[in-house]
């Protein structure tokens, strides 16, 4: 048996509402907000937050033996964002990490291909993440529709929530959605031919032989995750199917958007979040063809309280989007500000986030040393991962620093374990940082210079 | 410390350009005007000098890299030249070596320099100077010392109006200041609703960016006297060191300085100082930020942790006050020229032992302080003046 051990999304915190993309057009609006990545967040940076949360203990981030990530926008066309994110867990590196891209179904593929991996024995546990920062073009309706979100699944034989029982794939080259190499926003075709030829047809058709297969009715479907390419003709597709309107797991258009591939994850976990033993759960992806999985609840399965992130931040005008956008897009180069060598030497700290712990007067600091800063000892200093939760010791409001949307919130921080940690605040509204918020770390793009982008950690309020 | 300075060195001559936008300037020119200027007031020619220290902070356009920018300056050449940089505490600490040198009998007539040319670059402030790529990146020099105020302001219950009367007092002292880069007046109304720069730091709460130069020079005691009556002796001197990233040290409480405390310590052993408050008569503390002069009357011994907001509130530190600080308007009025700032401050005592500070003068002065603060506050020099 394999199957789902594991599940998480990640959804960013601002909020861009619809009707300011409409005034600044003087278009329609289609209501509601869109989910949008703050400028210092990726489809990289999404990933990761998704995947810490399944990795939060260190038994599980030791036995995972590959990584996945699944994306459209990826920010390197060749770097492979999945080690770097493995690496951001404190991974192994004797493991297998991939990018898969290309489509709206890398996330289902990237899925598929963890299962076989596991299945076959090649793998014991995969973490497969799909993640997407897409860009509709201005006063596009696909500007409004789209939003940003993550997701990461872990797949394994042990303790596993929802078993695959069967998988059906189809493949088609029809042209409705896509992005070339030189283009920098999705072009959407849209007509009444589009939606029929590609979505509802190569959707329609997966999931019937998928039910066929497994010798399964639609009314024996619990929960029907579907991919909708503009939240609402999946509504059309489950009709033709026959399913009931009620078992389609709600696309989040009023408050996220059409997330691209992480889309199918983000709706099997809110499935899984709400599904008991022995439920079905078909998941239909779709891009450049279809895919459908369908999982059945084990009862292993517990009941996990639908959490709501209530810190969300408004954008506060269309002007600060573009900003926000053109900053991962654009930044001006910072200048070379690091070589590889220095990369290299310091990933444990930078990356991984390791301490160094002195075993003479027990004092945990960062960044690691060989020489204690409490008692100079110089022998028994290990190393240990830095925590990565605390609260505010002190801050300032920057008003000089560059940066897209002004004050730049820096924090000393008071990590657990008392050691001490200085950095960005991020996804907070200045007016509100106080001393002693609890605070929890994250991977953010810093900037651009030498040719890279810079990832480093910043912290955001929980 | 195994002996004192005390009484074994002079000053016999002070010399300081206009502190301001010296955009017209360059670096030698400033460089030079200063060195001319303390070597007519010493009454002495550049040969009769034994040896040099400069104090730059940040080299630029090929200026203040190393001891060829003073010998070029004032083509003092073939002999000792020395370079020394210690964050903004540079200027002191330039004058402490080349304390040392001559109390040890090594040379008899130096030349201290301090020098900084900050305007001549693009960028704004002093930002990143240094900063490791990711783990400081965003921080500022106002941002640094801000994460200390916030802290500050959070445990003693002070707000912003308490940091504003110390701009307040520097203004309208630096007003009286011909060598001062801004000698205008503020009023705290105008402190409290200038623009942000680093929270609790608004505009008025920083020091400027500013330009400037000034030298002294400096001989053996015993041999003062044949160059003027009126020297000024070295009374003590300490400089100390911690943690260039308090930022990253556990347990550290963020709110003073405790190298400041030290080197005070030091310099009030060798002056014989058991009372700063009673037994100096004037100040020159380094107010880079306006909260960063409360913490400075703090550690420097003159009023107990968190009570600075009073002692400048009840007017203890203004010019008619207990102990007048800054009486030549800190580096609020004046700027902060870092190599410079110090040798400004050495400048400022050694003008108003003299008598020579007009409308700025203390009554009667017989002691004086120099303190000057670099880094996050990592690096602390204290310099003690007297009458001998």
């Amino acid at each position: 048996m394999v199957g789902i051990t594991d599940y998480a999304s990640y959804v960013p915190r601002y909020r861009l509402r619809r009707d300011l993309i409409a005034e600044q057009w003087g278009a329609k609006s289609l209501g509601g907000s869109k989910a949008v990545a703050n400028f210092d967040e990726d489809a990289l940076t999404q990933a990761f937050e998704a995947a810490s949360r399944v990795i939060q203990r260190p038994e599980l981030s030791d036995s995972v033996d590959a990584l996945y990530f699944a994306s459209t926008t990826s920010p390197y066309w060749q770097r492979a964002a999945s080690s770097f994110i493995a690496a951001a867990c404190d991974l192994r590196e004797e493991i297998e990490t991939l990018d898969f891209g290309g489509s709206l179904r890398a996330g289902t593929g990237a899925l598929r291909s963890a299962v076989n991996a596991v299945s076959s024995g090649s793998n014991s546990k995969v973490l497969v993440t799909a993640s997407d920062v897409r860009e509709g073009a201005p006063e596009s309706v696909e500007e409004q529709i789209f939003g940003d979100a993550a997701a990461a699944l872990v797949v394994g034989r042990e303790r596993i929530l929802a078993e695959l029982i069967d998988q059906a794939s189809l493949a088609s080259d029809f042209f409705d959605e896509w992005r070339r190499d030189r283009d920098r926003y999705v072009t959407s075709l849209t007509s009444r031919y589009t939606t029929e030829r590609g979505y509802l047809a190569n959707v329609v058709s997966v999931a019937q032989r998928v039910l066929k297969s497994a010798d399964l009715k639609p009314e024996q479907i619990t929960f029907v995750a579907l991919s909708s390419p503009d939240g609402r003709a999946h509504r059309v597709a489950a009709k033709k199917i026959g399913f009931a309107p009620e078992k389609l797991v709600e696309v989040p258009l009023d408050d996220g958007g059409v997330t691209g591939t992480p889309l199918p994850f983000s709706l099997l976990c809110k499935a899984l979040d709400l599904a008991k033993s022995g439920d079905f759960i078909l998941v239909v992806s779709y891009g450049d063809g279809a895919d459908a999985l369908l999982f059945r609840v084990t009862d292993t399965k517990q009941p996990r309280p639908q959490t709501r992130d209530s810190l969300t931040l408004e954008v506060p005008s269309y002007g600060i989007y573009r900003r926000f956008r053109d900053f991962t897009r654009s930044a001006a180069e910072d200048g070379a500000v690091i070589s590889n060598v220095m990369f290299e030497k310091e990933e444990k700290q930078n990356v991984r986030l390791y301490a160094t712990r002195c075993m003479n007067c027990d004092t945990l600091q960062f960044p690691p040393t060989g020489v204690c800063v409490k008692c100079r000892n110089r022998e028994g200093l290990q190393e240990v991962r830095l925590p990565r939760r605390g609260t505010i010791f002190t801050f300032t409001k920057d008003y000089l620093y560059a940066a897209p949307k002004l004050p730049t919130v820096l924090a000393v921080l008071e990590l657990e374990e008392g050691a001490r940690f200085y950095c960005q605040v991020t996804d907070i509204d200045p007016d509100k940082v106080k001393i002693g918020q609890n605070v929890e770390l994250t991977l953010r793009r810093l900037k651009e210079g030498g040719g890279m982008h810079h990832y480093y950690w910043k912290c955001r309020p929980v | 410390m195994t002996e004192s300075i005390k009484d074994r060195v002079a000053i016999i001559g002070v010399g300081c350009t206009k502190f301001g936008d010296n955009f017209d300037l360059s670096y030698e020119e400033m460089a030079a005007e200063a060195a001319f200027l303390a070597l007519k007031d010493a009454g002495i020619e550049a040969d009769q000098l034994g040896a040099a220290w400069l104090g730059t902070f940040s080299p630029g356009q090929g200026h203040g890299k190393a001891s060829v920018s003073l010998a070029d300056a004032i083509r003092l050449y073939n002999r000792p030249i020395t370079r020394v940089e210690n964050f903004c505490a540079t200027g002191t600490d330039a004058f402490r070596n080349a304390s040392m040198a001559v109390a040890a009998g090594i040379y008899d007539v130096v030349l201290v320099l301090g020098v900084e040319k900050l305007k001549d670059r693009p960028a704004r402030g002093l930002a990143s100077e240094g900063n490791h790529a990711y783990q400081h990146d965003g921080s500022t020099a106002p941002g640094i010392f801000a994460l200390a105020a916030t802290r500050y302001l959070e445990e003693f219950g002070i707000e912003r109006d308490a940091l504003a009367k110390v701009a307040v007092k520097n203004h309208y002292n630096g007003s009286l200041n011909p060598k001062a880069h801004f000698q205008m007046e503020v009023t705290e109304e105008q402190v409290l609703s200038a623009p942000m720069v680093a929270y609790p730091f608004g505009l008025f709460d920083c020091c400027p960016t500013t330009d400037g130069a000034a030298a002294a020079i400096i001989c053996r005691a015993d041999i003062a006297g044949r160059f003027r009556d009126d020297y000024v002796l070295v009374k003590g001197l300490g400089l100390s060191v911690t943690s260039g990233r308090p930022w990253f040290e556990p347990g550290y409480n963020y709110t003073g300085f405790q190298a400041t405390s030290t080197a005070a310590l030091e310099a009030y052993q060798m002056a014989g100082i058991k009372d700063p408050l009673k037994e100096l008569d004037l100040a020159e503390v380094h107010d880079c930020f306006t909260w960063t002069e409360l913490s400075n009357y703090e550690d420097l011994g003159f009023c107990k942790k968190g009570e600075g907001a009073h002692f400048v509130g009840e007017g203890r530190s203004s010019l008619e006050g207990d102990l007048p600080v800054n009486t030549s308007g800190g580096l609020k009025s004046s700027g902060h020229p870092i190599g410079a700032s110090g040798v400004r401050m050495i400048y400022e005592i050694t003008t108003q032992l003299r008598g020579g500070a007009g409308a700025r003068q203390v009554r009667d002065p017989k002691l004086g302080l120099v303190h000057n603060l670099g880094g996050p506050g990592s690096v602390a020099c204290v310099v003690i003046l007297g009458q001998p």
